[in-house]
This record gives C-alpha cells, sequence and structure tokens, in this order.
C-alpha cells in the first residue's frame, strides 16, 4: 500500500518538524507539569503513607499531616482500651528552630515518638541506630536537609529551641511539603524541649488494628470516645493533607492551567499544520476523488498525518520531559511520571491529534473532484 | 458495443440569481474501440461535457448510461461509476509530486483494493506498457512533460477502464512528444477495445480519431 499520507508529510519536511515540534513542546510541558505535581504532592504525605498506623486520630479540623494541633496525651488510654486496637501511640509533629554553624535560624518540623520502631518511622535509615533516641539528647534528621541546614554528619551537635542535640543519624525520603526539614526526636524530649505548647499533650493518635479488627466500627468507637477528635484510615487521611495543599497553595489550578495551555498549545499547532497542508494539497486531493477515492480514503490520510504526528511528538516529548528529570532533581524536586499518566497522556495525545485533524474533513468533505480540470 | 451514452444533458449553473447554461440538449454514444476528438472554442462547455461524461458533474436534465446502465446523480454512486469504468488523463498531469512514477500507478491499483506485492507488480506492468519501466522510481519532478503524460496514462489504465476521458492531453507537450503520446492513446483505445473521448484544441488529434465532435454555445454539432 502507498502511504501518500507519510510522503505528504515527508514532502515538506520543515513543516512536518514543526508539527512534531509542536505537539512535543505540548506532551513535554504536559508529562513535567503534572510530574512536578505529582513530585510535589509526595511530598505532602510520605510520612503518613509509610507510617505502619491503620487509623490517625487528629485534633478536630487538622487540615493537614504538618499543621497538627495539640490534645491531651493521655487519651491514648482511651484508643488503647477499645476492642480491635492492637497498638495506639502518641505522636507529636511540630515546628521548631534550628540554630546554624552560622548563627542563623531555620525552622524544621519534628516528629517525636517513644518508639520509632513500632511505626515504621523513619522507613529509610542512611545511617545510625533510631533507638538512639531513646537515650536522650539525640536528633535524628534527613539526609534532604543538609539543602536548608548545610552539612552535617553523624556525631555533629545541633541546636533545636536553645538545646544542644547530638545528631545520631540520618534518614532519607522523609520530606514535608514546604520543602521544611524533617527531623526525628524522642517523645519525651520534644515535650521537655516546647513545654509551653506539648508538656501533657499529643498532636496525633497512632493506631494499629487487631488482625480482622472492623476499621470503621474502631473508627466509630473512637469518634463516641473521643467527640473532639477526628478520626482516618491512613489513605483518608494522605487524601485530606493533599486536598489542602491542593485548593490553599494553587497547585492544583497551576498544574491544571499549564496541561490546559500544553492541550490548547498542541492542538493548535497540529490544527494549524495539517490544515495549511490540507490547503496546499487540496488539488492532489481532488485527484484522489477523480481516480476514484472516496471522502473515507481521504479522511483516512488526514487521520494518518494526525497518528503520524502524535506518535512522534508524543516519544520525542516524553524524552524530553525524561531529560529534564536530572536538572529538576538537583534543584530538590521531584519529577513523577506514573506508567498511568504516561498512558493517559499518549491516548490524549493520539485523540487531540486526530480532533485537530477533523477541522480539515470538512475542507475535503467538499473537495470538487472537477478541481483536477483546472490549469 | 455502445459504451457510453448521453440523452439531452443539459447543465446550467447558478450565480445567485444568474442562471448560465453551458449545455443544451448533448445527445452522443461512445462505441468501444472508437477514439472521438471533442473540440470547440474556450467557453463552449468542452470540461463541462467531459466532467458530465466521467461522472464527476451530475447534469441538471438529461440522462447518462454507461454500459446500458443509466447513472445515478447521487454522489456515491458516480464515484462508483467513476471508480469502475473511466479512467482520467488531465492537462495539466496531476500526479502526486511526492509519490514515484511506480508509487503514483501503484495508488490508483489499491484505492480499487488491490494490496501488496499483486499491486506494484500490475503497476510495474502499466508503467512497462507505456514504455516508462526505467523511470519507475522517478519522482515527477524528475520527468519530462511527456514522461509524465505516460505516468498519468499508466495511472488512469489501473482501474482497467473502458473509458478513457482526456482533457487536453497534448496541451503541456512539444509537438513531436504530443505525436508520440496520441499514438499511444490510439493504441490503448484500439488494442483495449477502449472508447476515447479527447478533448482539444489541438488540430493533430484528428489525425488519430475515428470521428471529430464539435461543439459551440453548448450545442453539438456534427
Amino acid at each position: 500500500m502507498v502511504d501518500l499520507a507519510l510522503k505528504i508529510l515527508l514532502h515538506d519536511k520543515l513543516r512536518f518538524t514543526i508539527t512534531v515540534a509542536g505537539v512535543a513542546f505540548a506532551v513535554a510541558l504536559v508529562l513535567s507539569q503534572v510530574g512536578l505535581f505529582f513530585g510535589l504532592l509526595s511530598n505532602a504525605t510520605p510520612t503518613i503513607r509509610n507510617a505502619s498506623a491503620d487509623l490517625w486520630v487528629t485534633s478536630r479540623n487538622t487540615p493537614n499531616v504538618d499543621f497538627a494541633h495539640e490534645f491531651p496525651e493521655t487519651y491514648v488510654n482511651r484508643v488503647r482500651s477499645i476492642p480491635g486496637v492492637s497498638k495506639a501511640d502518641n505522636l507529636i509533629v511540630t515546628f521548631m528552630n534550628i540554630s546554624l554553624p552560622n548563627g542563623a535560624e531555620e525552622g524544621g518540623v519534628f516528629y517525636a515518638l517513644d518508639d520509632f520502631s513500632a511505626w515504621n518511622l523513619p522507613w529509610r535509615v542512611k545511617e545510625g541506630n533510631i533507638q538512639d533516641l531513646r537515650r536522650g539528647e539525640f536528633i535524628f534528621l534527613d539526609e534532604s536537609a543538609k539543602r536548608r541546614l548545610g552539612d552535617f554528619a553523624m556525631g555533629d551537635f545541633r541546636e533545636v529551641q536553645h538545646n544542644r542535640l547530638r545528631i545520631a543519624g540520618q534518614s532519607q525520603d522523609a520530606k514535608s511539603f514546604t520543602t521544611t526539614p524533617v527531623s526525628f526526636i524522642d517523645f519525651r524530649r520534644a515535650q521537655e524541649m516546647n513545654p509551653d505548647l506539648l508538656k501533657g499533650n499529643t498532636s496525633y493518635i497512632l493506631v494499629k488494628l487487631a488482625p480482622g479488627a472492623d476499621a470503621s466500627a474502631v473508627k466509630a468507637e473512637i469518634n463516641r470516645r473521643l467527640p473532639f477528635n477526628d478520626v482516618y484510615t491512613s489513605n483518608e487521611w494522605a487524601s485530606k493533607s493533599e486536598a489542602y495543599w491542593i485548593k490553599n497553595t494553587g497547585i492544583g489550578l497551576n498544574a491544571f492551567l499549564a496541561v490546559f495551555l500544553g492541550v490548547l498549545v498542541g492542538v493548535v499547532v497540529v490544527a494549524q499544520t495539517l490544515y495549511t497542508s490540507t490547503m496546499e494539497h487540496i488539488k492532489e486531493f481532488g485527484t484522489v476523488k477523480a481516480i476514484g477515492g472516496s471522502n473515507a480514503d481521504i479522511y483516512r490520510i488526514l487521520a494518518r498525518q494526525a497518528t503520524i504526528a502524535a506518535v512522534l511528538g508524543f516519544i520525542l516529548g516524553l524524552g524530553i520531559a525524561f531529560a529534564q528529570k536530572p536538572a529538576i532533581e538537583a534543584m530538590a524536586l521531584k519529577l513523577i511520571m506514573p506508567a498511568s499518566t504516561i498512558a493517559i497522556v499518549a491516548i490524549g495525545t493520539l485523540l487531540l491529534c486526530l480532533a485537530s485533524a477533523m477541522v480539515s474533513f470538512r475542507k475535503v468533505a467538499n473537495v470538487d473532484p472537477g478541481l483536477v480540470f483546472r490549469s | 458495443m455502445t459504451v457510453l451514452k448521453g440523452i439531452d444533458l443539459t447543465k446550467a449553473f447558478h450565480d445567485g440569481n444568474v442562471e448560465t447554461q453551458v449545455l443544451r440538449g448533448v445527445s452522443l454514444e461512445l462505441q468501444a474501440g472508437e477514439v472521438v476528438s471533442l473540440e470547440g472554442p474556450s467557453g463552449s462547455g468542452k470540461t463541462t461535457l467531459l466532467q458530465i461524461l466521467g461522472c464527476i458533474l451530475s447534469p441538471s436534465a438529461g440522462t447518462l448510461h454507461i454500459h446500458q446502465h443509466k447513472v445515478d446523480s447521487n454522489s456515491k454512486q458516480l464515484a462508483a461509476v467513476r471508480r469502475r469504468n473511466i479512467g482520467f488523463v488531465f492537462q495539466q498531469f496531476n500526479l502526486f509530486p511526492s509519490l514515484s512514477a511506480l508509487e503514483n500507478v501503484q495508488y490508483a491499483i489499491n484505492l480499487k483494493g488491490v494490496k501488496g506485492p499483486a499491486a506494484k507488480n500490475e503497476a510495474a506492468a502499466l508503467l512497462d506498457s507505456v514504455g516508462l519501466s526505467d523511470r519507475a522510481r522517478y519522482l515527477p519532478r524528475d520527468l519530462s512533460g511527456g514522461q509524465k503524460q505516460r505516468v498519468a496514462i499508466a495511472r488512469a489504465l489501473a482501474c482497467k477502464p473502458s473509458l478513457l476521458l482526456a482533457d487536453e492531453p497534448t496541451a503541456n507537450l512539444d509537438s513531436t512528444v504530443g505525436s508520440q503520446i496520441l499514438e499511444l492513446f490510439r493504441d490503448l483505445a484500439k488494442q483495449e477495445n477502449r472508447a476515447l473521448l479527447i478533448v482539444t484544441h489541438d488540430p493533430k488529434v484528428r489525425s488519430i480519431a475515428d470521428r471529430v465532435l464539435q461543439i459551440h454555445d453548448g450545442r453539438l454539432q456534427s
């Protein structure tokens, strides 16, 4: 079968290059913006998703995991006595200032537990033993904190809220949405360091269910016993935390606008170039009809041209998006492009290119084969 | 055997309230193997008649029969009749500039549903029949006017038409090449028993024509 569609496309290589480049630009824009969006969101909830808690008890209307409010730590005993609860512990999440060697101060978000190992926090330890935190004036810093706190090593000291703490180890991948460094300290140590706020208080209660326990029944019972708190499953709490950042920072709108712009650019470029190409080859389409071709034959030519532009543009755009990854990661950002997102963008690219080709369909449907008799 | 029969064909074009009568009751027949030259001054209705006989335009009135079958004015049926029975050769050649000589012919064969090596072999045979097998891979821009017209003729033969319609086929060719193309036309009509109608201003066409038709102001004059 003679591939007239491809031959016409390649006949004007500059126009073909512009078409493919337009699609590639749109695909790269959409993938990188969506990838950045997912990357930012992944920083909003890593502690929720990695902690081995089935339920999180929070103070009423806590908007996200970083912005915790305190409530009495003794509430944990009410939770522990509920049938179906295997384990329940207090967790403090609080902001405190860290003094830097140069005299400046940086804010930090601190996770404080009695037994970190029991809750899989931190989930990746680069060096040190998390149990050492129980020994007193020790701190675990996340490796990513070096960007804000400067270089540090195990055994170094850092001053937190005017308390000198020794770095007992480093975790990895423990990040916050605001890029505030994440650290881990002992529960009692945290209360002592900020007694006005934390003495006798906690921020959350982590709950592990007994095997076979009914999560909704346990939730209902916790709600009954702690009527001024909220209870979420891990997924619910992660979704609520993500929704807060999406709604309140504009990243959701930003991602939507970027995707919209990418789609708009792609559709306009493909529609415009295919339409111009169709108009320039209108006599050839008239010839196709005159020698026995139908409108369907011409639609197939246009659809194939759109498909070729979509496939090549998508591959190039995907390559550009992946090529950006190292540069974006060097800025301590993440570009997350799940296979499902790539598949959706691929299908979307194809459908939008085909839709763009339809702009030309009406034109060729009305092509008069008698056109070929005119000089 | 009658290949084509037009009875009382008329065609009027409308531009707002202005009606222009281009054909006024034209009747004609073409027999298999017959070469007919259609001559007339510019604006006399030659090309309009050619388009109606070629099932590109439908007449405002009158009937057209191809192989005894009345041709409906439905555009899908016109296209089907065109695809099965009629080959066109144009003054401007109208080859696809991005396709080689072989591919131009092969594409026309593909349109009638033949694909793969069979189509390629058939296209090569047709190019050979017009003496262009050595230019099969050339793009139209690399062919002379005469060679382009030979490719166009080979393409017109792709549907094995019983009727060949040519619009000023020698207008863009020099005298020698024009004569060669006319010889080729005559051979194709006689050897394959095809009806051939040539619309022309070129007096040389008379040398191969069995019959000459004159058209003036939309009326045939024998």
